[in-house]
């Protein structure tokens, strides 16, 4: 049947980005054999250099779920790294813990109160708030780097090894897990997908979408300051420009993954396998010797062919 | 007929048609879904074709309009073979389609959806618009309605009778002389009915020939000349309007099963008990001013009103959906407060909207999800929910509303009309709920599903809920409802009960205009 057809279509297009994923590993592996690219240490490097993508990532995921985006997460990376700092500076590890949390919820709560209850779109939104965010990193650090020097904080958020694995592979595991489980197992997740799939319908269902727009945001406030939090751990400082460049990366991930940009569709799981794609991608590259201008049209290159194999067209 | 060219459009007279198709076959995977089909158009004519949902109307008009490809036939305009090989052949041939969803751009104007793509150009160059303006105001005029529609107007501000005007006008700037209309009326006010019918008249005398398909049987047999019935992927008969009634053409759409619906009998209410459901002094300060209603166990009360009376507000009201500034609902005489529809739902409430694809349904998701979509809750042990159960309810309404799909897992979207509302329903039935709000349930699905929705709706009624009923089709009003509530300008206006004399089909007709 034709309509068989479309439906087998969609489930082959669901695992491509896992396929993707294997398919460049192996390339890699063998082009790049001799300057150790599948060497455990390379790997565990990979991770190291992905954790705070794929965290963000999953908070992104939910996001683009139900049917929002957040382009607020660099910035709001660069201020909970350096309010963490500041925090480390003149207080403890756990104050600093914290304001680095409150920092994504605060953060996320205004940016969903904005969209759920004045109801503008969450594209607007966030690209006001990165603009502001940005400013208020700037304002804050005077331009300077604020050096991180608790070795507690350092090791458990970013430098430390628990054997050979690093903890941020270690954190990246915990976020991913925890994502998964919200979006598939819990009613939450389901009425996440149920309002990006179609709002309109979710409410007649019983949803309280405005609740759901408002919770993803804070979701992903938390994801993105939780890593600018990792970035201040593994830099052992903080800057008002940690991950500005995230933004596009972390979205690029996502919709590798197999996450609509239209909302109702959406794996974390998905996620992290873009999110590795992208930094094995840039290792490689790397390892080839390749320069950055080189890497970034590499790197463009391959966002576009990835996506035109995973992405689900409309047919007319 | 007093029409000349019609007694003139025998077989003899070949060189009246426009179209001919011959021996048509199409199958997908070895299915015939189109087997040995003849069908002609006369110059000036319009041919209806109905029949059931699946009975391959939309497959031939995607044959005729090129976006599907014959397996065997000829296809002739004006007597001469052609092959139609996507839609801009079938335009080059005249061919044209007015779609059921229409394809205007609603942020460009009349004129510029109008010349869309064939704008006349300046020195080749620039468009010119006032020749533009000009030549739509002539079709316009043609269709005589050229003080209804302005060229200039945006048509996101016209009404949906005038955007399938502008849709035949389009049609007219590219030359059609055969259009195609699928289920034109199906969004019209009676007003806009009215104005298609005469710009239909109009093209007929102006020899442009018409295909009509649609479920409205009463407006087929209004407009059309000729009418050809299909079911199954065959034409049961092709026959002159003149020998028809709705009868005879329903019988040939259904076939065997074809079963007059059997009324549902009234009920006595002991309305000395408390009602199920009250609604007191409803008002939402625009639409609805002081509604009063009851529903007692039992029992299916219909609500009758025109379009734009404020039908659909009550019950979204009532719902949830919309704010009230005043009203209270009782349940069992228990003063309840609804703010929100998870509110209702808790309540034991359930609405089924009008529109079943966006605000029914999630159109990409399974039956399974769309079926448990508000209980999950419901399902979760701790916090995670139990698939299992979910599987097991939404498989436990497949087979007892009759679910015809590939499995749970199928989307909806690839269901037909009457299926999609059969998952809807499960969804309200999912939720337990003492009382359900349907608005429109069978509007725009085959007939068999409609009596299979109205008997699952009547059995929940009879299991002791409560049920209020707003249909546009009256008769089903009058055969299914207890007890019909007449709504004029958002007042309820009159009571009707089963055993009164003047519940019938005619007289609500009458009474609510």
């Amino acid at each position: 049947m034709l309509e068989q057809d479309k439906i087998k279509n969609v489930n082959f297009r669901n695992y491509i980005v896992y396929i993707a994923l294997i398919v460049i590993f192996l390339v890699f592996s063998v082009a790049l054999f001799n300057k150790g690219f599948i060497t455990q240490n390379n790997i565990m490097n990979i991770f190291r250099q992905t954790a705070m993508i794929s965290v963000m990532s999953v908070g992104m995921t939910i996001v683009l779920c139900a049917g929002e985006i957040d382009l607020s997460i660099g910035s709001i990376v660069a201020l909970s790294a350096v309010l963490t700092a500041y925090a480390l500076r003149y207080f403890n590890i756990w104050i600093a813990i914290l304001t680095g949390l409150l920092t994504g919820i605060i953060i996320g709560f205004i940016n969903g109160l904005l969209v759920s209850k004045i109801r503008i779109p969450s594209f607007l939104v966030t690209l006001g708030m990165m603009s502001i965010l940005s400013g208020v990193a700037r304002w804050a650090t005077n331009l300077v780097a604020i050096p991180v020097t608790n070795r507690v904080y350092n090791f458990i958020f970013g430098s430390g090894n628990i054997r050979t694995i690093s903890v941020l592979f270690i954190w990246t595991i915990i976020f991913v897990a925890i994502g998964q489980i919200l979006l598939k197992k819990t009613s939450y997740g389901r009425y996440i997908l149920a309002t990006g799939g179609n709002e309109v319908a979710a409410k007649f269902s019983g949803i309280n979408t405005k609740n759901i727009k408002m919770s993803v945001l804070i979701i992903s406030g938390i994801t993105a300051a939780f890593a600018g939090m990792l970035y201040a751990g593994r830099l052992h400082g903080a800057r008002y420009d940690l991950g500005e460049a995230d933004l596009l990366t972390v979205i690029a991930a996502v919709i590798i993954g197999g996450t609509s940009l239209s909302g109702g569709k959406g794996t974390v799981i998905g996620a992290l396998a873009g999110s590795l794609i992208m930094g094995m991608v840039n290792n490689g590259l790397i390892l080839m010797g390749l320069d950055n201008a080189q890497q970034m049209i590499f790197r463009g290159i391959i966002i576009i062919g990835a996506v035109s194999f995973g992405i689900e067209r409309e047919k007319y | 007929m007093h029409d000349d060219k019609k007694s003139l459009g025998t077989e003899d007279m070949s060189n009246l048609k426009v179209l001919e198709m011959e021996n048509i076959y199409k199958s997908f995977n070895n299915n015939y879904v189109l087997e040995n089909i003849n069908f002609s158009l006369n110059k000036g004519e319009v041919c209806g074709i109905v029949g059931q949902n699946g009975a391959g109307k939309s497959t031939l008009m995607k044959i005729l309009t090129g976006v599907y490809q014959k397996d065997k036939g000829n296809i002739k305009i004006d007597g001469k073979i052609v092959e139609i090989h996507n839609s801009i052949t079938a335009r080059e041939y005249g061919i044209s389609m007015i779609f059921q969803e229409f394809s205007l751009i609603h942020s460009l104007k009349v004129y510029q959806n109008v010349f869309l793509t064939k704008e006349p150009k300046i020195n080749n160059l620039f468009i010119n618009d006032n020749e533009c303006i000009e030549r739509t105001k002539k079709i316009l005029n043609s269709l005589g309605v050229t003080e209804k529609i302005d060229p200039k107007e945006y048509v996101k501000n016209i009404s949906v009778g005038s955007m399938q005007i502008v849709e035949i006008a389009k049609a007219l700037a590219s030359n059609s002389r055969i259009l195609i209309m699928d289920e034109p009326t199906a969004s019209l006010s009676k007003y806009d009915i009215g104005l298609l019918f005469k710009v239909i008249k109009k093209l007929r005398n102006e020899g442009i020939s018409i295909i009509y398909i649609s479920h409205y049987l009463k407006d087929v047999l209004s407009i059309c000349n000729r009418i050809t019935v299909l079911r199954d992927g065959r034409i049961i008969f092709t026959k002159e309007k003149n020998n028809l009634n709705i009868d005879n053409i329903v019988k040939a759409m259904v076939g065997e099963a074809y079963r007059k619906s059997v009324p549902r009998k009234g009920k006595y209410i002991d309305k000395s008990k408390k009602p199920l459901l009250e609604v007191k002094n409803l008002s939402d300060g625009k639409v609805i001013k002081n509604v009063n209603i009851k529903v007692w166990k039992g029992e299916v009360v219909g609500i009758v009103g025109l379009l734009g009376s404020g039908r659909s507000e009550i019950i979204n009201t009532i719902f949830g959906l919309r704010k009230k500034i005043s009203g209270s609902i009782y349940i069992n005489g228990k003063e309840i407060i609804i703010n929100s529809p998870k509110n209702a739902i808790n309540a034991g409430i359930m609405l089924i909207p009008e529109d079943r694809r966006t605000e029914g349904l999630i159109i990409n998701y399974s039956v399974k999800e769309n079926i448990v979509l508000s209980i999950w809750d419901r399902l979760k042990n701790l916090f995670i929910v139990n698939e299992n159960k979910a599987k097991k309810i939404t498989e436990y309404y497949i087979k007892k509303i009759n679910i015809k799909t590939k499995g749970f897992r199928e989307p909806v979207r690839y269901l037909s009309g009457g299926n999609q509302q059969k998952v809807v329903i499960s969804k309200s039935l999912s939720t337990k709920s003492k009382i359900l709000l349907l608005d429109d349930p069978t509007f725009g699905i085959d007939i068999e599903s409609k009596q299979e929705i109205v008997k699952i709706i009547c059995d929940y009624a009879d299991a002791g809920n409560g049920v209020i009923f707003i249909s546009s089709e009256l008769d089903e009003i009058a055969s299914f409802c207890d007890r019909v509530l007449i709504l004029k300008s958002s007042k309820v206006t009159k009571e009707i009960l089963k055993n009164q004399a003047e519940f019938s089909e005619e007289y609500l007709l009458k009474i609510i205009q």
